[in-house]
């Protein structure tokens, strides 16, 4: 193929689970991330592979889908796609459809589907390996001759049957031909009208057969006489109560049941096997709920004790070169700029990536491995109770690592008022970013010498479940008190469990690690060096406690002083609010610049401590500290979340509504805790 | 044959879907996921929340959607 000649574009489609991410990852080289559990892919995302002659093609992987009639904006998106109508990506010249082996009924029944967009459609026919293992007998030759598209064997986990692959995608596709599902009598005379007037209208539109129930099913793309013949065709049946979807999917499963059989494949026998077993556990009402609750403590405690030694040599190689550049470098502006300035910003956050790997192995062990499915299956009747399904779990338990692909992650959910409420709640789950945050003030509440890491674990998990009750409280004023109306009912796929891959896992911490360190030296990095001049300047003063207070950031921090005086906070906490609007974790990094603590978690922490008012009592009590600690659990301090709220909503209103509510909580939040405490004699 | 719904179903029993009783949107992918009429589902896990066998994989649904599933048993299996 010559230069200026332009790619193909195949897109790769297919039912959760049956391994597409896992397939394009493999063909482009891409990172794709990979779960096992429904709705890992909710955005196209394209790359480019090779066809065994050294042709390049541009593949797109689009989200999960069970059939083409969307019913939740993920697969409104690989519909689009699929039907051309996406920016930025062309009408697919071919399309990829990856069918789990072991469970080919369901996955083929998205193929018929897919056949009739008038594309040139290859199967590959993924997990042959777990299908074989199942007793089911997989015969490629047969279904290629009997569904008249090409199936290829494959198994992506090991990279089987990708050069045969890579061979067809080098080749011509067919098209896929005719119809072989027999359509009913009464819906094949309305398709076939329909189908007509369109290619009246354009002669070469292909598929015209699948616009035709498209435009049945309420579709507003098409030539006007096929869209006024298909509104009287559904106003007939309507009429005669001809429930006609229902009919088609029928049809096309009474295909494939036949099909199947005389091609001699099975779907395996639903005896017990292991993941029935270990189900039986973790789905049990009360066991379930204790395996929640230990895999939950597990993860808490892990991130201190675990992470306590790599934190401790990040500190101990912030300190040595802090003091290498003290002892190389002569004293100056220059040099407070390195070591208070870009050490202590960039310093105070980076120690915290051990913390944050752990977070995202643990939850890289619980997608992969199928739990994840569990969990919200688990939390279903928790979650209707506040007017939600189960299936906003796993967009909830994502905002805990971080708030942004979480709320992605809603694009899974149906109903779009559940979709909304759980966006408006989703930063309210304590996300990586405010372990910095509170690691810091758990430290400076109570002295290390006196709180075990198991306590500081329990501190920590009492601040997540604070965010999450919160959150489900909300939830229910949002949903079922604002909203209204009823949320609907759940139906979730439970895929098998599988040995996670720790390849897999290894490469999701490897990306959040660049992504975290390319943050520390990106935003963290400026954000450390402007602070720094706000915090220096107007240099009127050689005592850095003076010069601070003095300072454009110091005259920042005293004017809000006064409305944050409630909550206990004095000027320099107000320095760390303003400075933390962007990312909350900027609040640990201009701490360590106000207190000049160079990058050490150790000195920040006693600088902390020893911080009194003007009339010699501390700042950072225990009850000061738990009031700034509820401050973060509910402030929505974190511009990325509101872009992509803006994004996932498409106004202003809600991201607006979001900043507000979350900044109301925060300050009342805070302000109560000093209410109480100072009752109880705090 | 005796009509029931899913949720009078007896852990580890195979029956035959005869009616969906729910939302038009609900019906539709329930159908689309294999729950269509005449199709065979062996409940795997009763409760409150239920899991059940169709078309080869594990589908869990809710109690409330479970009761809109009229089934029927097959000969051999009460």
């Amino acid at each position: 193929m010559s230069q200026d000649q332009p790619r193909r574009w195949i897109a790769v489609v297919g039912n959760p689970n049956a391994g597409k991410s896992t397939l394009f990852n493999a063909l482009t080289g891409l990172r794709q991330r990979v779960g096992n559990y429904p709705g890992v892919t909710v955005e196209k995302r394209t790359g480019t592979a090779y066809t065994l002659h050294g042709e390049a093609i541009e593949l797109v992987d689009l989200p999960g889908m069970y059939s083409l009639s969307p019913r939740s904006p993920d697969e409104e998106i690989a519909r689009k796609v699929l039907r051309g109508e996406s920016d930025g990506i062309p009408q697919p010249d071919a399309i990829l459809c990856v069918v789990d082996a072991s469970n080919l009924e369901r996955n083929l029944f998205l193929v018929t589907q897919v056949m009739e967009l008038g594309i040139p459609v290859l199967v590959a026919l993924n997990m042959v390996d777990v299908a074989e293992a199942r007793g089911v007998r997989i015969r490629p030759g047969e279904l290629s001759q009997r569904m008249g598209v090409k199936f290829l064997p494959t198994v992506a986990t090991r990279g089987k049957g990708l050069v045969e692959l890579r061979a067809a995608l080098g080749q011509k596709l067919s098209d896929p031909g005719e119809r072989r599902w027999v359509m009913p009598p009464q819906l094949a005379t309305a398709v076939g009208q329909i189908a007509a007037a369109w290619r009246d209208a354009l002669p070469a539109e292909l598929g015209a057969e699948g616009r035709a129930l498209e435009l049945l099913a309420g579709g507003k793309d098409g030539p006007e006489g096929a869209r006024k013949l298909a509104a009287a065709w559904r106003e007939r049946f309507r009429e005669q109560a001809y429930d006609w979807p229902a009919a088609v999917v029928q049809a096309r499963y009474a295909y494939l049941k036949e099909m199947l059989g005389q091609a001699g494949v099975g779907h395996g026998q639903a005896h017990l096997t292991w993941t029935d077993r270990i189900d039986a556990l973790v789905l049990n009402p009360v066991a379930g709920w204790g395996v929640l609750a230990g895999i939950l403590t597990l993860l808490f405690t892990s991130i201190f004790s675990i992470a306590a030694y790599p934190m401790e040599w990040i500190d101990i190689a912030f300190s040595a070169a802090g003091g290498w550049l003290q002892g190389a470098m002569p004293a100056g502006l220059f040099r407070d700029l390195l070591v208070d300035g870009v050490l202590a910003g960039v310093g105070g956050v980076v120690i915290f990536l051990p913390q944050i790997l752990i977070l995202f192995f643990f939850l890289g062990l619980l997608e992969d491995s199928g739990y994840l499915a569990r969990a919200a299956f688990l939390l279903d009747r928790v979650m209707h109770r506040v007017g939600l399904s189960g299936k906003s779990f796993i967009p909830l338990l994502s905002s805990y690592a971080c708030a942004i692909p979480g709320i992605m992650a809603t694009r899974t959910v149906e109903d779009p008022k559940d979709r909304l409420t759980t966006i408006l709640v989703a930063p309210l789950m304590s996300c990586s970013a405010r372990i910095p945050v509170y690691t810091t003030l758990i430290a400076a509440a109570v002295p290390a010498a006196v709180m075990p890491s198991w306590a500081k674990a329990g501190a920590m998990l009492g601040l997540y479940a604070l965010g999450t009750g919160t959150a489900f409280v909300l939830a229910w004023l949002f949903r079922k008190k604002m909203m209204g109306g009823g949320s609907p009912p759940l139906i979730l796929e439970l895929p098998p469990y599988r040995r996670p891959s720790l390849r897999t896992v290894a490469l999701r911490m490897w990306e959040r690690a660049v992504i975290f360190l390319r943050r520390a030296g990106t935003v963290i990095l400026a954000l450390s060096i402007l602070l720094w001049f706000l915090c220096n300047f107007p240099h009127t003063a050689e005592d850095p406690t003076e010069r601070l207070a003095q300072s454009f950031a110091g005259q920042i921090g005293h004017a809000l002083e006064p409305v944050l005086r409630p909550l206990g906070f004095d000027w320099r906490i107000g320095i760390g609010l303003v400075a933390s609007l962007a990312a909350r974790e900027v609040f640990v990094s201009t701490m360590s610049i106000v207190y000049h603590a160079g990058g050490e978690e150790e000195g920040l922490v006693q600088a902390m401590r020893s911080a009194s008012w003007p009339d010699g009592s501390l700042i950072y009590t225990p009850l000061t500290c738990l009031a700034l600690l509820v401050f973060y659990v509910y402030a929505l301090q974190c511009l990325s979340t509101v872009a992509v709220v803006r994004r996932e909503t498409g106004s202003w209103k809600w991201p607006a509504f979001m900043m507000l509510y979350m900044a109301g909580l925060a300050y009342a939040g805070a302000w109560l805790v000093q209410a109480v405490g100072g009752m109880l004699g705090g | 044959m005796k009509a029931m719904d899913l949720t009078q179903v007896g852990a580890g029993r195979e029956v035959r879907v005869s009616r969906l009783d729910c939302a038009p949107g609900t019906c539709q992918r329930l159908r689309e996921m294999g729950f269509c009429e005449n199709a065979m589902v062996r409940k795997i896990r009763g409760g409150a929340d239920l899991v059940c066998w169709v078309c080869g994989t594990r589908v869990a649904l809710s109690a409330r959607l479970a009761r809109q599933i009229l089934v029927e048993t097959v000969d051999g299996n009460s």
